[in-house]
């Protein structure tokens, strides 16, 4: 019996030597994810979503493959997989400039991408090949906006945003949604992902007067403006983006400075609803052990659709890309189906944390909010 | 045409190059899989934009932060440009070699000024700028999105895939892009770049213009980092802001690094190796990154001057060649007109300490002067001041009646006026013979200078041990070995600052004798040395400093004679007297 350490090194040789196709009997769906970066969080969320799925059912084999940041890498990724004749899907990264890079290599391969990534643009290219299992800036700053208006009440909104695809995207519709609202922002900034000390943007943005935070960041930014808002004594609502819903960026606040804290995003799978959510978080606290969040229900939701898809009949290209575009799927976070660009998420949730627990509540559903379903 | 494939092929490394060339190239053809091509691809796109960098990295010595913005402009413009139909390659790769060789020289004035960390930091911040601009410029960049849906490639309307077409066209240039810097690196360039890179100061006085080489490094080094980012664009036909980020310097720094800071056959190797090695990883999943780390860590341990240069000093270990036969000696034309050197009140301060203090000193064509005093009596800083390795803070420099204090080392070298240094400055990595042939700034051309060069060893009676590496000689010889490289420079004024220092009494002998053989040639010396006896022997007037001013002034008997210089050498009370006529 080969012990483990020699198995794994013939895994690689054989992995070198033999061209990938030889070594594999049953299809395989390419799992490519930034398990490294600056969105490790969210990959490694998206990649466990996909395990979870796909490691239930016995006719499929998947592989992991580390994306990064770079489109660069992801493109190898990409072409790495497509080694395989037999690859008829392929998992995308959540990053949606690594997503860009990998549209016109789906559309020459013919190859369908799913992905959880939010950036608008990637739907808007005419390329049928994508397809969207995260509510997009479409649907998700639609309900941001909504909730900040309606619930909060608030008049005078305060935006920070992330200088990234993901940030200036958001924000994009988020001043769109407001203006549709009849809001006018009374201060807007872009945020650095290195950027460690917000206290000065928070003084320029306290100064314009605000009533509410509107936050459009990614998870460590979002926790270190919140923690030095309360830090400094702001108690003004503070209404962030998808990843303050991460369990993950919640467990770099204390309980305390989570109070009037409310996020939007897909599903919160941690704040349970149902027997098979919770089933769906227990499982994966056994498997992985940390909380699962929307990326990882989404990516599992959107496993699971192919799944169902491969047991139509549909495994794989063209049929498959037309079996998604043309069924609904009942999830768990919700009921996906194509508006006809590959969007394939129309609800939203907003959750509030009440100050006392990292567990937070959902206070408020959006249903088919951009009509698409 | 065999006979110089076989002379090329055993030059150097260039036979396993060639043969791993033609292996990687069999299984690139035999693999043939669009995933391999990438790869392939890829490595070429590195290549070049490495061999681009080891202009500034390597042969300048610079460490520039830089390289990936250029390549990130070059895949910018590119990307620009081939959104509009009908807009091939044959535009887009030479607007982005311009666009990222003008950027390169509009930042070139203020940055190249710098050294060390700070031209490092300064070329960080470059790339800092332009990518808060690519992000925050959507307008024309398309913000942190960046510009997608980019059309397939095409040269001259004929459509060029990703794979073997791109391909190809990437190795093509590289292929143009060695020969290319083969030829820019090549010849008399080779050794004066080598000692600009480990003697920057002694290139300076050699009459190299170090800061006009170090611009155009730097300007190479943009023009290939931009050509090759535009090939970047055409093969993932998209481009992001995270084309300016850190990962793409990194990259080509590592491979730098790995492959061998300046041969273009290492940058290759580099590339391909760098480009492949997290592939070849890839099935350790989680521990990829980390096997990738230990296996770069392993080849910087294992070969510190690079892949290249283990395979050459291997190479030299199996492979014991005699050296090859000298160069035939050339005539060293004669040295320029013997001018006047006159020296006005020259000061300059080191903090609130006056190293030279309003110094008068004439030195007529043809003179032998010596100069003396303790140390810190202002010897070296005098002869810095003359050399121009120094700026005064007040007085003036005439040499021949023209102002030349203000001029930089390498013009005042032009100008006639050579030296050696106090601590020898030679570059340890090069023969004794080119770093002699350096110094020949007039010719540019390597056998005339290694010509003059032998002729000058041979002078020096040290003809035998001009092809040994300067690092592997004995203090005596390398200190001929300067004074060879100061004398091919063909001066009508040669400083020489304590060049019997580490001697012994027959190597003063000699060096002694050849001091009076230049002195007869009607060359004026100006010698700073601690020896009474070897200076009485070549000098015909000394001249003693004290405190940064003149004590004494005259022939050597009056001088050593003089109250003021025993005084000031033996460190008594009230030295620094006025100056003796």
């Amino acid at each position: 019996m080969l012990n483990s350490s020699v198995r794994r090194i013939l895994a690689i040789l054989a992995a070198i030597v033999l061209p990938a196709a030889a070594l594999a009997e049953v299809p395989r769906i390419p799992v490519l994810v930034p398990v490294t970066g600056y969105l490790s969080l969210e990959g490694t969320a998206q990649r466990n979503g996909a395990i979870m799925a796909l490691e239930a059912d016995a006719s499929v084999t998947f592989e992991v493959s580390d994306t990064g940041t770079s489109p660069e890498v992801a493109v190898t990724a990409m072409r790495r997989a497509l080694r395989n004749t037999d690859v008829g899907v392929i998992v995308g990264p959540i990053l949606g400039t690594q997503m860009l890079a990998m549209l016109p290599l789906a559309e020459e391969y013919q190859v369908p991408l799913v992905t959880i990534s939010g950036t608008a643009q990637l739907t808007e290219m005419g390329n049928p090949w994508i397809f969207r299992f995260f509510p997009g800036d479409a649907v998700t700053k639609i309900a941001h906006a909504r909730y900040v208006a309606e619930d909060v009440g608030a008049k005078r909104p305060a935006i920070l945003y992330q200088s990234t695809a993901y940030g200036q995207s958001g924000h994009a519709r988020l001043v769109e949604a407001f203006a549709a609202l009849g809001i006018a922002p009374v201060y807007e900034e872009s945020l650095d992902v290195a950027t460690k000390d917000m206290t000065a943007t928070l003084a320029k943005a306290m100064a314009a007067g605000p009533d509410v935070l509107v936050l459009h960041l990614h998870s460590g930014p979002t926790a270190l403006v919140v923690r030095q808002a309360r830090a400094q004594g702001i108690d003004i609502p503070i209404v962030a983006g998808s990843a303050m819903h991460q369990p993950s960026t919640a467990a770099l606040l204390e309980p305390a400075e989570l109070k009037g804290v409310c996020a939007e995003s897909g599903s919160s799978p941690i704040s349970g609803g149902s027997p098979e959510m919770e089933k769906f978080a227990a499982d994966y606290r056994v498997k992985f052990g940390n909380e699962p969040d929307a990326f990882a229900l989404a990516q599992y939701d959107a496993a699971r659709m192919l799944l169902a898809a491969r047991h139509a009949g549909a495994t794989g290209g063209a049929p498959l890309r037309d079996w998604l575009a043309g069924n609904a799927f009942e999830g768990l976070a919700m009921t996906y189906k194509s508006d006809g660009k590959g969007n394939m998420a129309h609800d939203a949730v907003i959750v509030c944390y009440d100050g006392e627990s990292r567990v937070p509540r959902i206070v408020r559903r959006y249903q088919g909010v951009d009509g698409g379903r | 045409m065999s006979g110089r494939l076989t002379r090329w092929l055993a030059r150097d490394i260039n036979a396993p190059v060639f043969v791993l060339a033609l292996v990687l190239a069999l299984w690139t053809v035999s693999s043939g899989d669009p995933y391999g091509l990438r790869l392939m691809t890829l490595a070429g796109i590195y290549a070049l934009a490495t061999i681009g960098y080891q202009f500034v990295f390597g042969h300048a010595g610079a460490l520039s932060l830089a390289q990936g913005c250029f390549f990130g402009i070059g895949a910018y413009v590119a990307g620009m440009l081939a959104l509009n139909p009908g807009v091939g390659v044959e535009t887009t790769l030479p607007a982005a070699t311009l666009a990222a060789t003008v950027l390169a020289a509009l930042v070139a004035l203020p940055v190249l000024r710098l050294h060390s960390h700070y031209f490092a930091l300064a070329t960080l911040g470059i790339g800092q700028a332009v990518l808060l601009l690519a992000v925050n410029w959507v307008s024309v960049t398309g913000g942190a999105n960046g510009i997608a849906g980019v059309p397939s490639a095409s040269l001259l309307g004929i459509p060029l895939g990703r794979g073997w077409p791109m391909l190809l066209l990437v190795w093509t240039l590289v292929a143009a892009a060695a020969l290319a810097a083969r030829r820019l690196t090549g010849g008399w360039a080779g050794p004066a770049l080598t000692l600009m890179r480990e003697q920057p100061q002694a290139a300076e006085a050699a009459g190299i213009d170090i800061g006009r080489l170090r611009l155009g490094g730097f300007l190479l080094s943009a023009g290939f980092a931009g050509l090759a980012g535009a090939l970047q664009l055409h093969t993932i036909r998209v481009v992001s802001p995270e084309v300016l980020e850190f990962p793409v310097m990194v990259s080509v720094l590592t491979i730098a690094v790995v492959g061998g800071r300046t041969s273009v056959a290492g940058a290759i190797l580099g590339a391909v190796l760098l480009v492949h090695l997290p592939e070849w990883f890839r099935p350790l999943q989680e521990y990829y990154l980390l096997a990738y780390g230990v296996a770069l860590m392993l080849c910087v341990a294992i070969a510190p001057s690079g892949l290249a240069g283990a395979a050459l000093s291997l190479r030299r270990r199996l492979w014991t060649e005699p050296s090859p036969p000298l160069p035939a000696p050339m005539p060293v034309p004669v040295a320029a007109a013997p001018a006047c050197l006159e020296v006005h009140g020259l000061t300059r301060h080191f903090g609130g300490v006056a190293a030279v203090d309003g110094i008068d000193l004439v030195v007529t064509p043809g003179e032998a002067l010596g100069i003396v005093g303790a140390n810190g009596s202002g010897k070296s800083t005098l002869l810095n001041l003359i050399a121009g390795a120094e700026r005064p803070d007040a007085g003036s420099i005439a040499w021949g009646g023209r102002r030349v204090h203000r001029l930089s080392p390498d013009r005042i070298a032009r100008a006639g006026i050579a030296r050696t240094f106090q601590a020898i400055k030679l570059a340890d990595g090069l023969s004794a013979l080119d770093n002699v042939a350096a110094g020949d700034w007039r010719g540019r051309d390597l056998t005339r200078a290694r010509g003059a060069a032998t002729a000058l060893l041979a002078r020096l009676g040290i003809a035998d041990i001009a092809w040994q590496p300067c690092g592997e000689l004995p203090p005596g010889i390398r200190r001929h070995v300067e004074i060879a490289r100061a004398l091919i420079a063909r001066p009508s004024l040669l400083l020489l600052d304590e060049p019997a220092a580490g001697l012994g009494a027959a190597e003063r002998e000699t060096l002694g004798s050849l001091l009076m053989d230049l002195h007869g040639d009607g060359m004026t010396l100006i010698v700073v040395e601690h020896d009474l006896d070897f200076l009485r022997r070549v000098a015909g007037r000394l001249v003693c400093l004290s405190g940064g001013r003149i004590v004494a002034d005259g022939t050597p008997d009056t001088v050593v004679r003089h109250p003021a210089v025993v005084a000031s050498w033996l460190g008594s009370p009230g030295a620094a007297g006025g100056a003796d006529g």
